[in-house]
C-alpha cells in the first residue's frame, strides 16, 4: 500500500490584482515524503507563486494545499508551522548582513524554544556538516555567494525541518558554485531522507531532483513522475 | 545569539545614525534632569527653610502665592498666640535686595527672641540681640560670596549694617540668605510693624484632626488669612509651581521631539530591512516577535541616550551649583525619584517611538517583504 502523499495541492489557483494579473491556473499535484522534485519552466509561468503557496507564506485564491492530510487554510499559527516544518533556500540568500554565519543559522531557531548554548551548538555543527566551520564568525559581506548559499541551506536545516523548499538557489551563483551548492541538496536529500522541492528555470540544475514538474503559463505542463503520483492541472 | 544580539547589531549597522539619535534623546533627557532636578530641589529647599525652623503652620494672606506675599501687620499674632493650640509665633518679613558686588540676595527679617533663630547654628560671632540692633547675620554660604566676615560691614540699601554672626542651617535656602532683626530690616524697608509671614509652632500632641479644627479655627479669627503646612506653602509657592510648570512641559517638549526622532530612526531602519522582515516571516518568526525586535530597538537606542542624557544632566546640575551666580541658590534634587523618572521618561519615548515601525514592520506579508528589494 502506498503511503499518503506528503503534500496534495488541488487546482491551486493564484490571481493578483483582482484578476488582471493570474499566475497560477489550478494546478493539481502530490508530492511524496523523500522525494526531491524540481519545478521548472520560464520566468513568469507561476513557480515562485507556486512555492510560496506550497510554504504557506501566501493563500491561494481558489484551491488547498494539504500537509501530511491538513488543509493549511485551517492551520492557525502559519508561522509557527514554517518554522517546524519548512526549510527555506532562496535566490539572494537573505542571509542578515550584521550576522555573522553562526548566528545567522541561529536565527530560526529563537522560535524552537532550544538554550542559548543548544542554538549555538546546533548552527555550529550544522556549519560544520556543510564544511563551513572555519567560516562561522564571518559576516556575510566577507563569504563568497557560493558559501553564503551553503550557510542559508545550513539555516534552513536549523529547526530540523521534514520539507525543503528553494526558490532559485543557483540562480546568483557562478557555475561552480551551483555545482557545489547542488551537490550539497543531493546530499541532505539522500542523506536526511529530506523532501526537497526546487524552483528553477535552469534545466541541468532541474535534472538533479528525481522528479520534474514544467510549468508554463500558470499551468503544470508535464510531471516526470505522471501518471505514477496523480499530477495534473485543472484550468 | 539572542533577540537583543540581533538588536544591538542592527543599532551598530548604522552606527551614525544610532549615535544622532541617542544625542539627541541624550540632550533631551539631560534637560528634563536638569529642570526637574531644579524644579523639585526648589520645592524642597523652601519646605526645608521651613522645617529646620521647626515650623508647623504658616500664616500668610489668601492671595499670597508669591515667593514674597503681600505684607501684613503683625498685630494678628496677638490673635494667634490667643489661639490654644499654638506654642510660639514668629513674624517673618523677607526682601530680596542687591548688596554691594553680590548677585540679589535674600534677606529675612526675623522677630527677634524667637523660636525661628533657635535652628542655627552660629559659625562665628553671635546671634542679635535685640529687635532694632543694625545688625546682620550671614549664612555660610551668603558669607563666602559676600566676602564678609564678622566685624564687617555690609551696606543695605542706605544704610550700613555691621555683619554680627556667621551661620550655617539646615536649609540650603537659608545658608544662602542674610537675616536681622525684624524691626531693623522693617526700618530699612519703611515697612514698620509689617510681616509677609508668621511662623506657627502648635502643640505636638495635637493628632491631625485636631490640627485641621486648630486651622479652621485661625482662618475664621483672621478673615483674608490662609494657614499652611510647610508642604502646602512650598506647593502653593507660584515660584515653585511656575518652576514645576516649565519642567513638566520641558519635559513633554522632549518626549514628544525624541519619540519622533527615534520613530524616524527605527522606521527607516524598518524600511530598509522589510526584506530582511520578510524572511524572518518566511523562517517562521511569529509577528509578535518581529514587534518586539523593533521596539527593542527603539528602547535600547531611548534608553542608551536616557542613561546618556541622565549624566549629563547631573553633571550639568553640578556645574551650575558651583557657578557664582548660583551657588547657594540652587539645591537640585538628585533622588532616585527624579533620576528613575528620567529614565522612565526615555523607555516611554522609546516605546512611543517604536510602536509605528513595529506595526508597519508586523503588518508586512511574507512574500511582499521578499520582493522589497
Amino acid at each position: 500500500m502506498t503511503p499518503p502523499p506528503l503534500i496534495e495541492a488541488r487546482s491551486l489557483t493564484r490571481e493578483y490584482d483582482g484578476g488582471a494579473v493570474v499566475a497560477l491556473r489550478g494546478a493539481t499535484f502530490d508530492v511524496r515524503a523523500g522525494e526531491f522534485v524540481s519545478i521548472t519552466g520560464p520566468s513568469g509561468c507561476g513557480k515562485s507563486s507556486l512555492l510560496n503557496l506550497l510554504g504557506a507564506l501566501d493563500t491561494p485564491t481558489a484551491g488547498h494545499v494539504r500537509y501530511d492530510g491538513h488543509d493549511l487554510a485551517a492551520i492557525d499559527d502559519l508561522a509557527a508551522f514554517r518554522a517546524r516544518t519548512i526549510g527555506f533556500i532562496f535566490q539572494s540568500f537573505h542571509l542578515l548582513p550584521t550576522l555573522s554565519a553562526i548566528e545567522n543559522v541561529q536565527v530560526p531557531m529563537l522560535e524552537s524554544g532550544l538554550t542559548r548554548a543548544g542554538r549555538r551548538d546546533r548552527a555550529a555543527s550544522l556549519l560544520g556538516a556543510i564544511g563551513l566551520s572555519h567560516r562561522c564568525h564571518h559576516l556575510p559581506a566577507k563569504l563568497s555567494g557560493g558559501e553564503r548559499q551553503r550557510v542559508a541551506i545550513a539555516r534552513s536545516l536549523a529547526n530540523e525541518p521534514k520539507l525543503l523548499l528553494a526558490d532559485e538557489p543557483t540562480g546568483n551563483l557562478d557555475s561552480a558554485s551551483a555545482r557545489s551548492v547542488m551537490a550539497l541538496l543531493q546530499q541532505i536529500h539522500r542523506d536526511r531522507g529530506m523532501t526537497v522541492i526546487l524552483v528553477t528555470h535552469d534545466a541541468q540544475v532541474a535534472a538533479t531532483g528525481t522528479r520534474t514538474l514544467a510549468m508554463l503559463d500558470g499551468l503544470i505542463v508535464s510531471d516526470t513522475a505522471a501518471p505514477a503520483h496523480g499530477s495534473g492541472q485543472e484550468s | 545569539m539572542s533577540l537583543l544580539t540581533i538588536v544591538f547589531k542592527n543599532l551598530r549597522h548604522r552606527p551614525t545614525r544610532s549615535l544622532l539619535t541617542a544625542v539627541g534623546i541624550t540632550v533631551g533627557i539631560a534637560a528634563v534632569v536638569a529642570l526637574t532636578g531644579l524644579a523639585s530641589g526648589f520645592q524642597k529647599s523652601w519646605e526645608d527653610s521651613y522645617r529646620a525652623r521647626g515650623t508647623d503652620l504658616i500664616l500668610a494672606r489668601v492671595t499670597s502665592r508669591d515667593p514674597l506675599p503681600t505684607p501684613f501687620s503683625m498685630k494678628v499674632t496677638d490673635t494667634l498666640r490667643a489661639t490654644p493650640g499654638i506654642t510660639a509665633t514668629g513674624g517673618v518679613l523677607v526682601d530680596l535686595m542687591s548688596i554691594e558686588d553680590s548677585p540679589t540676595i535674600l534677606v529675612g527679617g526675623w522677630e527677634a527672641h524667637s523660636f525661628l533663630w533657635t535652628h542655627l547654628h552660629v559659625d562665628a560671632g553671635r546671634l542679635p540681640a535685640g529687635e532694632n540692633e543694625k545688625v546682620i547675620m550671614l549664612g555660610s554660604i551668603a558669607a563666602e560670596v559676600m566676602k564678609k566676615k564678622v566685624g564687617d560691614t555690609a551696606q543695605l540699601d542706605t544704610e550700613s549694617f555691621t555683619v554680627c554672626g556667621i551661620y550655617t542651617s539646615e536649609s540650603l535656602s537659608e545658608n544662602g540668605a542674610i537675616v536681622m532683626p525684624l524691626g531693623s530690616l522693617q526700618a530699612l524697608t519703611t515697612k514698620e510693624g509689617m510681616v509677609n509671614f508668621v511662623n506657627m509652632k502648635v502643640d505636638p500632641s495635637l493628632d491631625p484632626d485636631e490640627l485641621a479644627r486648630l486651622r479652621e479655627r485661625i482662618e475664621k479669627q483672621l478673615p483674608g488669612f490662609e494657614t499652611f503646612s510647610t508642604t502646602e506653602v512650598s506647593q502653593a509657592n507660584i515660584a515653585v509651581q511656575i518652576s514645576k510648570g516649565m519642567s513638566v512641559a520641558t519635559s513633554l517638549i522632549a518626549v514628544v521631539v525624541g519619540a519622533v526622532g527615534v520613530m524616524n530612526t527605527v522606521l527607516m531602519s524598518v524600511f530598509e530591512r522589510l526584506h530582511e522582515i520578510g524572511v524572518l516571516l518566511a523562517i517562521g518568526w511569529r509577528r509578535r516577535r518581529i514587534v518586539t525586535m523593533i521596539l527593542l530597538e527603539s528602547v535600547v537606542l531611548s534608553v542608551l541616550g536616557g542613561i546618556a542624557g541622565t549624566i549629563l544632566g547631573v553633571i550639568a546640575l553640578r556645574i551650575l551649583e558651583w557657578t557664582p551666580i548660583l551657588r547657594g541658590r540652587i539645591a537640585p534634587d538628585l533622588s532616585f525619584l527624579v533620576l528613575g523618572g528620567a529614565m522612565a521618561v526615555s523607555v516611554v519615548l522609546g516605546v512611543l517611538g517604536g510602536l509605528y515601525p513595529a506595526w508597519i514592520g508586523s503588518r508586512m506579508s511574507p512574500t511582499a517583504a521578499l520582493r522589497y528589494e
